[in-house]
């Protein structure tokens, strides 16, 4: 590198201030792709060591300048490099194109000759942003954009700067531009300015990338819902992935603390299974919207995982579905949403406060549960026959002598046999299944419930946030042949927190949550769909704010003419007001010899057609006379005042003030 | 050589143009993929172009630039120049600004102006010929903030600046003598001359000499001559403004020469303590003495233009006594 060749046609510090300018943006611009494996490690780090070599170099007044042959055998040489990568590493397309992006920005910059190049460079990070922002999805991606709106701001603000500068620009300059008050309000409005425009760009194609909630194993395999896996529960708890956001009433929450999402009554090795009767039965008209004026709905926004069941709190009256999409009714009132988007947003009607019951009648069979398990209920319960005391003897054991983890140790054959008999140690799965299967061994008619329970209290809303920890699982059993009642034998330590706001930490720790939500939803997943609900929206708001504007205007057509017609007036009055000021303001701009002579020559142009700009004022007051003989003495009094005034520097006293007027009053009563 | 000065007051840049046709490709790709990620770009691009016009209108429009000329203008001989700028912005900082001047051998930058701030420089300039200068050829460009436009905003004169013709050296006419034809000159004011200019009352101060006898026994009260003060035969400098062709360049270029020349003569002769005035075609300065009057004739010739001879108005006539040299 020849750092102290001078470039035939950019000064040394020209060429450092736009180098200055690019290299913050330019270190930025590709950090995404390699989180997204656009770029290699090496490639990136090569990279950003040499940027901040070439940023080292400008910084002390001695910009990098390779010289043209250096570039162009680098420049050969990389395509060697592209064809080893291509054939050998066969990278894929988006990283290819990426380390040739990498690779030219540093050549740029590294040679910038003139303006034109740097506007080159500065279309490479263009490119290399562009490439990073289409290529990300995770949540991080809006910081990333907030980082780089502040940096190609402060660097095309620079360079705008730079293009009228033919020498190396003072240090000031490039110091004071842009101030810190202007860069936050560009950038906050932009920001405001963009949502709608995001929100409000047509959309041909569904969404690049889906609600992008990265499933592990346990987490699908537990939200299965058409099976459910005993050991897999505990790392699924452990998850604080967002499953769905709940927005009621604080009087409502009691109610929705508990939401019902798949019934289970086939158990085998320590898997449950839904009974294979339960079968979609055809679509499922929802009911209408509740009406107004009534509870406020719970609404439910909810990220469908594997089969897509919903999440529905006990004693749901009325169901009302996003547009577009429908569910499919299951035995035991679970429903199924339809396959599309995996996510679904719906609203929940509640009926009266009563004791919670679940819906349907499927039960495990009593000869399904394993021998172990009915030997030790049968030990457990004796000879008692009271279903309700049944369930308090079998809860109390469960409670007293058994330990909640989320560790459980590893079973040795069936997980439930080896819970029950051997380990005593499991997870709400593990208590419920157990009570479950004890009830069902003792003749009462029970099954296994799963579902969420409790949640976070969202930071800026009412909303609640349900995460993987709070999904739980219970018992629904019928007692007393009312029903099947909630059942819950999971040690109280063993509960999630119900609506719990959390510590500050925590409650900090939730803010990336929602925001991560927020862009997962609202931005990653928005599609066509959502346009039109927002346009709906927004269209239901205009109707009704016609609405408002006709019945105003029915009141001003009833009795207000006379008021109308006064306000008509006082507009006009004001508006002549106006229109007078300012032709005042423009006509004592012109001293008033000036104005007469103007006067003057517009009545002489007026008269005979064109006046040249550059005819003097005694041929004006000539022609005058010429073309109308009785105003020449007067044309040429106003043309001898005029010149003693702006030629001999004569001031122009009130007398003969009012004498000009009079005359070129005179002078348009004859010109017309 | 290409003009400095705008005559225009927005104007998109290349890069402009550019910046439009990048958001042109990400749309296209956005509206392909169905890409949120570039669906954001672009929305963040839309929304960029758009603040920049907003700052970029406020931040030229928020500033004002007066120029004033620090003494007498003479055309192609450097001119001091006060500008003032003035930022009217209540809030905002206004930043990136380049003064611009036909004068200057390029653009001025100026330091941000922070809201309300006043800010005066002088600056050398040059007019390259001699008028009157109603609407100045400089004013306040930027590219602020992103370089997408080019606004312009003219400068506003407080008041015209009169850019003199630069003197050219040539022979100085003599003043006539005395005795030559037309007779000496009316001077039109007091003085201690020969010719009595009229009687009046005696005033305490009055030369005893003065003192009229006998219409003073004829009024029954002290009647005093007033004389007129001694005055020169007078040179009325002329130049022939009426061009058969107004646009022939020869004749033009003859025309400025004759301005250039007269101006220098004027001076010289005014330099003398001679009483000089000027005459074009239907254009006169009374001839006078001293430094207002080399004033009142460099702004009539920087004012002169070529009219057409068809039509001409005469000279306006001579006083008596003045005598007329045309100058060619």
């Amino acid at each position: 590198m020849s750092g102290q060749a001078e470039s035939p046609g950019l000064p040394s510090g020209l060429r450092r201030a736009y180098v200055e300018a690019l290299a913050p943006a330019a270190i930025a611009a590709p950090v995404p792709l390699y989180f997204t494996e656009g770029v290699s490690a090496k490639a990136l780090a090569l990279y950003e060591l040499a940027l901040l070599f070439l940023w080292w170099r400008a910084r002390r007044g001695r910009p990098v300048r390779l010289p043209d042959l250096a570039l162009n055998l680098a420049g050969l040489a990389y395509f060697l490099v592209l064809g080893f990568e291509v054939s050998v590493l066969r990278h894929g397309l988006l990283r290819c194109v990426s380390h040739l992006l990498l690779f030219t920005a540093l050549a740029k910059l590294a040679s910038i000759k003139s303006a034109g190049e740097a506007r080159t460079a500065l279309l490479v990070l263009f490119l290399l942003t562009l490439a990073a922002a289409s290529s990300s999805t995770h949540v991080s991606s809006l910081l990333y954009f907030a980082a780089m709106a502040l940096l190609a701001f402060q660097a095309l603000a620079r360079l705008a700067i730079l293009a009228d500068f033919e020498q190396a620009p003072p240090e000031r300059v490039l110091r004071s531009v842009p101030t810190v008050a202007v860069s936050a309000a560009g950038i906050a409005g932009a920001a405001v300015l963009c949502v709608p425009l995001f929100y409000g760009l047509p959309r041909l194609k569904g969404p690049y990338a889906i609600a992008p909630f990265r499933l592990d194993d346990s987490f699908s395999t537990t939200l299965a819902a058409d099976r459910v896996d005993l050991e897999s529960f505990g790392a699924a708890k452990r998850s604080d992935r967002v499953v769905l956001r709940l927005t009621a009433d604080a009087a409502d929450w009691k109610r929705v603390v508990r939401l019902r999402e798949a019934v289970f009554t086939e158990y085998r090795n320590g898997v449950w299974t839904r009974r294979p009767a339960s079968v979609r039965q055809g679509p499922w008209v929802p009911p209408d919207r509740p009406p107004r004026g009534g509870r406020e709905p719970v609404r439910i926004d909810l990220n469908l995982f594997a089969k897509g069941f919903l999440f529905l709190p006990y004693g749901v009256q009325t169901l009302h579905l996003a547009e577009g999409r429908s569910a499919y009714p299951l035995s035991d009132g679970l429903l199924q949403a339809s396959p599309g988007r995996r996510t679904l947003a719906y609203e929940v009607g509640l009926g009266r406060p009563v004791p919670a019951r679940g819906i349907g009648v499927s039960a495990i069979d009593p000869e399904s549960v394993p021998r172990e398990i009915r030997e030790y209920a049968a030990k457990l319960v004796g000879e008692e026959k009271d279903p309700a005391a049944v369930y308090t003897r079998i809860q109390n054991h469960l409670r007293k002598d058994f330990v909640y983890t989320l560790d459980p140790p590893a079973a040795r054959g069936d997980a439930l046999v080896d819970f029950v008999l051997r380990s005593r140690a499991g997870h709400c799965e593990y208590f419920a299944s157990a009570a479950a299967m004890m009830l069902a061994a003792r003749g009462i008619p029970a099954r296994l419930v799963t579902g969420s329970y409790g949640g976070e209290v969202g930071l800026f809303s009412r909303s609640i946030v349900v995460r993987g920890g709070n999904l739980h699982a219970w018992v629904e059993a019928d007692l007393d042949g009312t029903g099947f009642g909630v059942l819950d034998p999971t040690p109280p330590g063993g509960l999630p927190p119900a609506t719990s706001r959390g510590s500050f930490l925590r409650r900090l720790a939730s803010l990336g949550r929602e925001i991560e939500f927020f862009y997962d939803r609202r931005i990653l997943g928005f599609e066509a769909l959502d346009q039109q609900r927002i346009f709906e929206a927004a269209r239901e708001q205009l109707s009704s704010a016609a609405q408002v504007a006709s019945d105003w205007k029915g009141a001003w057509t009833a009795g207000a003419g006379a008021i109308k017609r006064w306000l008509g007036l006082l507009a006009l009055a004001g508006a002549l007001l106006i229109l007078g000021r300012e032709w005042r303001r423009r006509r004592q701009r012109l001293p008033p010899a000036t104005k007469a002579y103007v006067a003057v020559r517009g009545l002489l142009a007026r008269r005979i057609g064109f006046v040249s700009p550059s005819t003097p004022p005694a041929e004006i007051a000539r022609r005058f006379g010429e073309s109308l003989p009785e105003a020449g003495e007067d044309a040429s009094a106003v043309v001898e005042v005029y010149c003693a005034s702006a030629f001999g520097g004569r001031e122009v006293d009130p007398g003969t003030e009012r004498e000009l007027f009079e005359r070129v009053r005179r002078l348009r009563r004859l010109a017309s | 050589m290409t003009r400095l000065i705008p005559d225009w007051e927005i104007r998109i840049t290349n890069f402009g143009l550019g910046y439009i046709l990048m958001c042109l490709i990400v749309a296209i790709a956005a509206t392909n993929t169905g890409n949120n990620g570039l669906y954001l770009m672009l929305a963040g691009m839309l929304a960029s172009m758009t603040v920049s016009g907003v700052l970029s209108r406020r931040n030229v429009r928020g500033v004002s630039c007066e120029i004033e000329p620090i003494g007498e203008v003479v055309a192609t001989r450097p001119a001091l120049l006060r500008v003032r700028f003035r930022n009217h912005l209540r809030t905002g900082t206004a930043q990136a600004l380049f003064f611009l001047h036909e004068g200057l051998p390029g653009p001025l930058w100026v330091d941000p102006l922070k809201p309300g701030e006043r800010r005066e420089i002088v600056v050398e300039g040059r007019f390259p010929r001699r008028g009157v200068v109603r609407l100045p050829d400089a004013g306040l460009l930027s590219r602020f903030p992103m370089g997408l436009f080019r606004k312009y905003r003219r400068a506003s004169l407080p008041r015209e600046i009169v850019v003199y013709p630069l003197p050219e050296s040539s022979r100085v006419p003599e003043t006539p003598p005395e005795d030559a034809r037309g007779g000496r000159p009316h001077a039109f004011r007091r003085g201690g001359g020969f010719d009595i200019r009229t009687l009046r009352d005696f005033t305490p101060g009055d030369d005893p000499r003065d003192m009229h006898w006998k219409q003073s026994a004829r009024m029954r009260r002290w009647i005093v001559r007033e004389r007129e003060a001694e005055r020169d035969r007078a040179i009325v400098l002329s130049i022939d403004n009426a061009l058969a062709d107004p646009s022939d360049p020869a004749a033009l270029e003859a025309l400025e020469h004759a301005i250039s020349r007269c101006a220098a003569q004027t001076l010289v002769l005014l330099s003398r303590g001679g009483e000089v005035g000027f005459q074009a075609r239907g254009v006169s300065v009374f001839p006078q003495v001293g430094r207002p009057q080399s004033g009142r004739v460099l702004e009539a010739l920087a004012r002169l233009e070529a009219i057409p001879g068809d039509g001409a108005p005469p000279f306006p006539p001579l006083r008596r006594g003045d005598h007329r040299v045309t100058v060619t």
